[in-house]
C-alpha cells in the first residue's frame, strides 16, 4: 500500500520534472508553456465537495454547495453536480458533457420541482458557470489553438517563479480580447491570470489561492476569480477530493440525475 | 451713520477707487472659482429620510438613469440595415467613457430564454447581422413570442426599438451630450431615424438651456432697464451710476460666493433678477428726491444738493433694505441648500446694494456733477404733480372702492389658490413642440414610459422572503391594477416577471403556464437556473442577494406630478397587505426624489414666507414704533403674495422651483414700496396736519419714485417673455405682475389704510 503510495509520488514527480530536460536546452516558446499548462495531469476522473462563495459589492455572500463528478473520456469529458444547499434548491442536478472538437456542450439540468430533466442549449462558451464569475471556457474548456500566445517575462510572484505569457484570442469577437498568465515554471500551474475585455480594460482576476498534491497529483482546490469592473467574486473551494477512483461512466446519465445522491 | 455718509462725501475718489478694486478682486474670484453645478442630486437634501433611502435602494439595485436611443424605421426594423445600426450604436455605447459597458441594454446585448418540448435554450437574439429572409423571419418570430422583450425593447407595431444606456452619476456634461447627440446623426439615413430621450437628457438640457437663456436674456433686460429708467431720470450719469449700484451689487454676490466656493446652482442665476428688480429702487427713490429738491432749490451746489438727500433718504433706504435682506435671510429656513445659499447671498447683494447707493451715487454726483434738471420740463413736472395730487385725491375720497375692490381680488386669489399644484415634471418645462418633448412623446407612444418609479419591498431582513409565491403573487395582482387601471402607467417590471417566463419556457412555452408557481421550491430552482443561464446581473437589477428586497419598476408616460401621484396612490393601497406578510414599502429613484424635493423646496417657501411675513411686521413697528404700521406695511406683500398665486391657480401655472421663489420676490419689492411710502408719509404729517396734502405730497414724492420703479422693473422683465425657455418667461411675466400689484396696492389701499387708521395724526383729527 505504502509502496503504491511513493509509487505514485515518484510518477508525479518524473511527470512533473519529466518535460525539464527534454526542454532544458532551449527556452520554451509562449505556446509551448500554455500547452503543457493546459495539458497539466489532472487525473482521469474526480469527486469532490465543492463549495462556491459568490460575493457581491455589498459584500453580501450566496453559498452553494455542490456534490460533483467529473469523468475524463479522451474525446468527452462529462460532470454532473448535485446541489446540497440552500436547502430550497437540493438535489437540483446539473450535467454537462464537454467535447474536445468544435461541438457544442451538452447540458441538462433537472429540477426537483418540476421532476424533469431539461435540455439547455447555449450557444456560447463565455456563458457564466453557475452565475459566478467564471466562463467555461475559464474553467478549462478554452483550447490551445484559440489563442495566440506570448511569452511575456519571467518574474517571480508569491515567492514562485513563472513564465508570463500573453494570449491574445484570434477570434475578434470573443469576450476576452486577451489574458496574461503567470504559470509556475516548476509544475506549469497558472497562478494567476488577468483577463481583458474588448476595450483592453481589466476585466477579471484569477487567483489560485491553494493547490495541493493529491494521489500524486496537483489539484487547485482554493481559487478566486474576482470581476474588478463589477466588483463582483466567486470563491471556488474543493474538498474531499477524491482522484482516480474509477468512477463508473453510467453515473453521468440523466436517470442519475434525477435519482440524485 | 449720517456723520460717516457726510464724511465720505468728501473723499469720493477714494470711495469709487475702493469699491472698484474690490470688485475686481472679486470679479476674478468669479473668473477662477465660479462653477455650474448641473447634477440635480446635489441639490437634495442628502440626509432627509427618503433621500437616504432612495439613494441606499440606487445602489442595492443599479438604479440609474437611463438615455434612451430610439431606433425607427417606418419600414419595420428587421431588416439588415436596421439591426446593423442597432448593433453598432450599442456598442458604441457601451465603448463611451460615462456608461458603463453591462449598463447598456438593447436586442443586442438581450438575452432571449426559449422552451422547446424537450428543454430551454438560452441565445443572444443575434450576434452577426442576419441577412437572410429566413434569420430575419426567425429573430422577427422570437421577439415576438418573448413577452420580456417585446413592447419594452422593440415596439408593438415593430418600426422602433430602443437602446437603453445607464449613465453614471456626475457625469452628465454639454460635451456629453453634444457627443450623444453627433453619435446619432452620423447613424441616421433615409429610412432610420435616431431619437434620443430619457431623463439624463432631460435633465441635463434643463440645466444648459436654463442658465444659458438666462445669460442670454439678462443683458437684453439689463438694456432694457436701463433705456427706460434713462427715460425716467433723464439723465445719463444717473442712469449708469444706478446701474452701477445693481453691478456691483451683483459683481459682490457671486465674487463671494466664489470666494467661499459655492457653486452656482440653477436657483442662482435668479440672484441678478432679485438684485436687478431691487436694487435699482435705491437709486431710483435718491434720484427722485434729488430732483424734487432741485426743482424747489434750483441754485443748490451740488454738496448741499446731495446732503439733503442724504439726510432725508438714507433712513428709508436702510429700512427697506434691512427688512427685504431679512425677508430672505428667512429662506435659511429652507432644508435645500441651494435655496439657503439663494436666501443668503441675496440678503448680501441686497446690502451691498444699499451701501453702494448710499456711497457710490453721492461720491458720483460730487465727481461728476448734478443731473441737469431742464427748464423746459417745468410744465411736465408740474403735470405730474398735478396727477399725483389729483390720484392721492381720488383714492381718499373713494377710499371704499379700493377696500372693496381689495377686498374682491384677496376673495378671488384665495379661490384660485385651491387650484394650484405642485408639479416637479422637468419636461412640462419645455415647449409643447419642443424637440424634446415630441420626442420623449414618440417613445410613450412606442413603449411602456420614458419615467421610472421604483417600488422598493422590504422584508426587514428576512432572507429568501422573495422565493415565497405569497409576496411574489401579491406584487403581480399589483403591477397588473396599475397596469390596466391607470393609463399613464405603460409598463412595470420586476421578480415576478422572470418567474412567470421560466415558469412558461420549462413548461414547453405554453401559455398557462405563464403564471407564478405555487410551490417556494419551483421558484427557487427557477432563479437558479435562470442565473445559471442567463445573465445574472439582471436578477441583481430586481433582487437582492439575499432574497430580502424586491425592486419593482413601473414604468410611466409622464413625469408630471399628477401621473406619479396617481400611481403612488394605488401603490400605498397595497401596504397594509405587505405589512400582513412583514414586508415594508419604499420608492426610491430620481421621478420620486424629484416629487419629495420640490414638496420639501414647496413646504419650505411656505414657511419662510410666513416666518419674513412676521418677521417685516415686527420690523416695521419698530423702526415706526408702531405695531398698527408694521400690520399696514404688510398688506401690499400680502396682496402680491396672494395675487401671484391665485392668477396661477386660474392660469394653471403649478408650482415649482422657479415659481415658488418668487414669493420672496414679493416680499423684496413689496417691502420698499411701503417703507418709502409710509416714510415719506410720515416726514410729510410732521410738516402738516392736512391729511389730504400730506397724502398728496407723498403720491408726488414717494408715489412716483415707486411708479418709476416700477416702470422700469416691469418693462425689463417683460424682456423674458421673449425667452424660448418657458421657466424663464413664467418668472420674467410673474415678476411683472408681482411688481405691479404691489406698486397698485402701495398707493391704493395702503394709503387708504394709513388715513383710516389715523396715525400721525392722533391730535388733529379730521
Amino acid at each position: 500500500m505504502k509502496k503504491l503510495q511513493i509509487t505514485s509520488v515518484l510518477i508525479a514527480i518524473i511527470f512533473a520534472i519529466g518535460f525539464i530536460p527534454e526542454v532544458s536546452g532551449q527556452s520554451l516558446t509562449g505556446e509551448q508553456i500554455v500547452e503543457k499548462a493546459y495539458n497539466r495531469a489532472t487525473g482521469d476522473d474526480q469527486t469532490s465537495d465543492l463549495t462556491m462563495t459568490l460575493t457581491n459589492k455589498s459584500g453580501n455572500q450566496r453559498i452553494r454547495k455542490i456534490k460533483q463528478f467529473t469523468k475524463d473520456l479522451g474525446e468527452v469529458e462529462k460532470s454532473i453536480m448535485f446541489f446540497l444547499t440552500p436547502a430550497d434548491v437540493k438535489n437540483t442536478s446539473f450535467m454537462s458533457w464537454s467535447y474536445d472538437s468544435d461541438q457544442n456542450d451538452d447540458q441538462w439540468i433537472y429540477l426537483p420541482a418540476l421532476k424533469k430533466t431539461k435540455r439547455i442549449s447555449s450557444d456560447s462558451k463565455s456563458d457564466y458557470f453557475m452565475g459566478s464569475d467564471f466562463t467555461y471556457d475559464d474553467l478549462g474548456d478554452r483550447k490551445l489553438e484559440d489563442d495566440t500566445h506570448k511569452l511575456l517575462r519571467e518574474e517571480t510572484i508569491d515567492g514562485k517563479a513563472c513564465y508570463v505569457v500573453e494570449s491574445v484570442s484570434k477570434d475578434e469577437d470573443y469576450m476576452y480580447i486577451k489574458t496574461i498568465t503567470w504559470i509556475i515554471k516548476d509544475n506549469f500551474i497558472g497562478l494567476k491570470k488577468e483577463f481583458y475585455d474588448e476595450d483592453e480594460d481589466l476585466l477579471k482576476i484569477l487567483s489560485i489561492k491553494k493547490y495541493e498534491e493529491i494521489s500524486g497529483l496537483l489539484i487547485i482546490t482554493n481559487s478566486e476569480m474576482k470581476n474588478v469592473q463589477k466588483n463582483h467574486k466567486t470563491s471556488m473551494v474543493l474538498n474531499n477530493v477524491q482522484i482516480n477512483t474509477s468512477i463508473s461512466v453510467s453515473k453521468f446519465t440523466e436517470r442519475m440525475m434525477m435519482r440524485g445522491l | 451713520m449720517e456723520n460717516i455718509l457726510k464724511k465720505l462725501l468728501n473723499k469720493p475718489w477714494i470711495v469709487i477707487a475702493v469699491t472698484i478694486i474690490i470688485s475686481a478682486l472679486l470679479f476674478m474670484q468669479m473668473k477662477q472659482n465660479s462653477r455650474m453645478e448641473t447634477d440635480l442630486d446635489k441639490y437634495m437634501p442628502q440626509d432627509h429620510p427618503a433621500f437616504v433611502y432612495s439613494d441606499q435602494a440606487e445602489e442595492w439595485f443599479g438604479i440609474n438613469d437611463g438615455i434612451i436611443v430610439a431606433i425607427e424605421n417606418k419600414n419595420g426594423i428587421f431588416n439588415s440595415a436596421t439591426l446593423d445600426t442597432l448593433k453598432q450604436l450599442t456598442k458604441r455605447l457601451q465603448k463611451m467613457d460615462e456608461i458603463e459597458k453591462a449598463d447598456v441594454t438593447s436586442l443586442y446585448t438581450a438575452d432571449n430564454i426559449i422552451g422547446t418540448e424537450e428543454g430551454m435554450d438560452v441565445k443572444a437574439f443575434y450576434k452577426r447581422v442576419p441577412k437572410s429572409e429566413e434569420k430575419l423571419n426567425e429573430l422577427k418570430h422570437n421577439v415576438e413570442n418573448n413577452e420580456m422583450t417585446f413592447g419594452r425593447l422593440v415596439s408593438y407595431d415593430e418600426t422602433v426599438t430602443v437602446i437603453i444606456a445607464e449613465i453614471r452619476d456626475d457625469v452628465f456634461t454639454q460635451e456629453f451630450y453634444e457627443e450623444i447627440h453627433a453619435l446619432a446623426d452620423s447613424y441616421q439615413t433615409d429610412d432610420i431615424k435616431i431619437h434620443i430621450a430619457g431623463r439624463p437628457i432631460v435633465e441635463g438640457t434643463m440645466a444648459l438651456l436654463g442658465p444659458a437663456d438666462m445669460m442670454k436674456m439678462v443683458p437684453i433686460v439689463l438694456l432694457v432697464i436701463t433705456l427706460v429708467l434713462f427715460l425716467t431720470l433723464r439723465s445719463v450719469k444717473s442712469t449708469l451710476l444706478t446701474m452701477a449700484v445693481v453691478f456691483f451689487s451683483v459683481v459682490w454676490a457671486f465674487g463671494l460666493m466664489a470666494t467661499v466656493n459655492i457653486p452656482i446652482y440653477a436657483v442662482s442665476t435668479m440672484i441678478p433678477v432679485m438684485l436687478i428688480a431691487i436694487g435699482v429702487a435705491d437709486g431710483i427713490h435718491l434720484y427722485s428726491h434729488l430732483q424734487l429738491f432741485l426743482r424747489e432749490n434750483p441754485d443748490a451746489s451740488k454738496k448741499e444738493a446731495t446732503l439733503d438727500m442724504l439726510q432725508h433718504m438714507w433712513k428709508p433706504v436702510v429700512m427697506t433694505s434691512i427688512t427685504t435682506a431679512v425677508g430672505f435671510i428667512s429662506l435659511l429656513t429652507s432644508q435645500v441648500y441651494p435655496i439657503k445659499y439663494f436666501g443668503i447671498f441675496t440678503a448680501f447683494g441686497v446690502l451691498m446694494a444699499m451701501v453702494f447707493s448710499l456711497v457710490l451715487i453721492p461720491a458720483g454726483i460730487m465727481i461728476f456733477g448734478l443731473p441737469k434738471v431742464k427748464k423746459s420740463k417745468k410744465d411736465e413736472s408740474n403735470m405730474e404733480t398735478n396727477l399725483a395730487y389729483g390720484f392721492a385725491a381720488k383714492i381718499l375720497k373713494r377710499k371704499s372702492i379700493s377696500i372693496y375692490v381689495t377686498a374682491a381680488i384677496i376673495i378671488l386669489s384665495i379661490v384660485g389658490m385651491q387650484k394650484i399644484w405642485i408639479n416637479s415634471s422637468f419636461l412640462d418645462k419645455f415647449e409643447k413642440d419642443s424637440e424634446i418633448v415630441l420626442t420623449d412623446k414618440f417613445i410613450n407612444d412606442h413603449f411602456g414610459g420614458t419615467t421610472t418609479l421604483n417600488l422598493i419591498l422590504d422584508s426587514e431582513g428576512k432572507k429568501d422572503v422573495f422565493k415565497n409565491p405569497e409576496p411574489l403573487k401579491l406584487v403581480e395582482k399589483m403591477q397588473n391594477q396599475l397596469e390596466n387601471d391607470l393609463e399613464v402607467v405603460g409598463n412595470s417590471f420586476t421578480l415576478t416577471d422572470y418567474t412567470k417566463r421560466m415558469n412558461k419556457v420549462l413548461n414547453a412555452d405554453k401559455e398557462e403556464f405563464n403564471v407564478i408557481p405555487d410551490s417556494r421550491d419551483s421558484i427557487a430552482q427557477y432563479l437558479l437556473l435562470y442565473e445559471m443561464s442567463g445573465d445574472p446581473e439582471n436578477l441583481n437589477k430586481v433582487v437582492d442577494y439575499d432574497y430580502a428586497k424586491l425592486n419593482v419598476t413601473f414604468q410611466l408616460k409622464s413625469d408630471n406630478s399628477k401621473a406619479i401621484n396617481s400611481a403612488i396612490a394605488i401603490i400605498d393601497s397595497y401596504e397594509k397587505d405587505f405589512e400582513k406578510q412583514g414586508i415594508s414599502m419604499n420608492y426610491a429613484g430620481s421621478g420620486y426624489k424629484g416629487l419629495i424635493f420640490t414638496d420639501l423646496i414647496l413646504e419650505g417657501q411656505i414657511m419662510s414666507l410666513i416666518l419674513s411675513l412676521i418677521i417685516v411686521i415686527i420690523l416695521l413697528s419698530l423702526m415706526f414704533k408702531n405695531y398698527k404700521i408694521g400690520l399696514i406695511g404688510a398688506v401690499p406683500i400680502t396682496i402680491t403674495a396672494l395675487i401671484s398665486f391665485g392668477i396661477m391657480g386660474f392660469l394653471d401655472i403649478p408650482l415649482n422651483t422657479t415659481t415658488a421663489l418668487l414669493s420672496s420676490i414679493a416680499i423684496g419689492i413689496g417691502i420698499d414700496y411701503a417703507v418709502h411710502f409710509i416714510e415719506q408719509y410720515r416726514t410729510n404729517a410732521l410738516k402738516s396736519d392736512d391729511m389730504l396734502l400730506v397724502a398728496q405730497k407723498t403720491m408726488a414724492h414717494s408715489g412716483r419714485a415707486i411708479s418709476y420703479n416700477a416702470i422700469v422693473v416691469i418693462a425689463g422683465f417683460l424682456v423674458l417673455l421673449f425667452s424660448v425657455f418657458p421657466p424663464n418667461r413664467e418668472l420674467g411675466a410673474l415678476v411683472s405682475l408681482n411688481m405691479f400689484t404691489s406698486f397698485v396696492g402701495t398707493v391704493t389701499v395702503m394709503l387708504v389704510l394709513l388715513k383710516v387708521s389715523n396715525i400721525y395724526f392722533k391730535k388733529t383729527k379730521s
